[in-house]
């Protein structure tokens, strides 16, 4: 299938914060898979690749590991950038944050399709736009 | 009266929440600031836009001040949906409960449009 989006993409920049821990592999907080941290298609993993589960660890700045909660964050939501970049948003279980982070190349499709279709699979909201036309 | 208590109007604090606006900093319609459900509204339901004045990070009253774009709907764990707002100038993500008069339409727009570019072929989904 050829590609939908072939246009130009600008690089990824380069981090230049420092990271706590070094090494190149994490372990997963929700299925306990060890993630190595280069991915295809982006240069900022920090989510599981099988079942999306990540570790609030950043602060304000993505990378900047500033963050004392360290609690697991569960993907809630998937949205789509102006370029049709998808990214998962996070909800912290422990101190209720937010964050967003791009899909990598290998992420668990099965489980980024269940995320998007959550809205759609209730009923609330298809009847509620049909009523609104 | 039993179960749920109503707030009396005869005093100025109640008096003040029951009928305080807001302007859309977007499409400017003046919104009340109470909710149908009862609770406190904080973004226009008809652009859904919201203002960025709450510093979710760090707690308390933000600096930034600008415009929140919504950006995706999220279904908590409990059944709770959320809409999740983007700060246009700053970046910063939050998450604020769907009020039942919002823009339905919009909704919808937000759900459908990550299944509308998706990043692999969603054919292969049919046959599982």
């Amino acid at each position: 299938m050829p590609r939908r989006k072939p246009a130009e993409r600008r690089p990824q920049r380069r981090k230049d914060v420092r990271h706590g821990e070094p090494g190149d592999a994490f372990r997963c907080v929700g299925c306990r898979l060890d993630v190595p941290v280069t991915a295809p298609g982006t240069a900022h993993r920090n989510h599981c690749p099988n079942c999306l589960t990540s570790r609030h660890v950043d602060h304000r700045v993505p990378g900047d590991r500033r963050a004392a909660c360290r609690g697991r964050m569960a993907p809630v939501s998937v949205t789509v950038r102006d370029d049709g970049e998808w990214l998962i948003i996070h909800h912290c279980q422990s101190c209720g944050g937010l964050s967003a982070n791009r899909i990598a190349g290998d992420d668990n499709a099965l489980a980024l399709v269940r995320i998007a279709m959550r809205p759609l699979s209730d009923d609330r909201l298809r009847v509620g736009a049909l009523l609104s036309l | 009266m039993s179960g749920k208590e109503y707030p009396r109007v005869s005093t100025h604090k109640t008096r003040q929440v029951l009928t305080d606006t807001f302007t859309c900093v977007r499409c400017g319609l003046t919104v009340t600031g109470a909710a149908p459900g009862g609770g406190r509204r904080n973004h226009c339901p008809s652009c859904l836009h919201s203002l960025h004045v709450l510093d979710r990070a760090e707690g308390g009253p933000s600096e930034c001040g600008s415009r929140m774009a919504p950006i995706s709907i999220a279904v908590l764990r409990g059944g709770d949906w959320m809409l999740i707002h983007r700060c246009t100038r700053c970046g910063e993500l939050t998450s604020n409960p769907i009020s039942g008069d919002d823009n339905q339409l919009i909704l919808m727009r937000m759900a459908v449009r990550p299944l509308a570019e998706p990043p692999f072929p969603l054919e292969t989904f049919g046959d599982l």
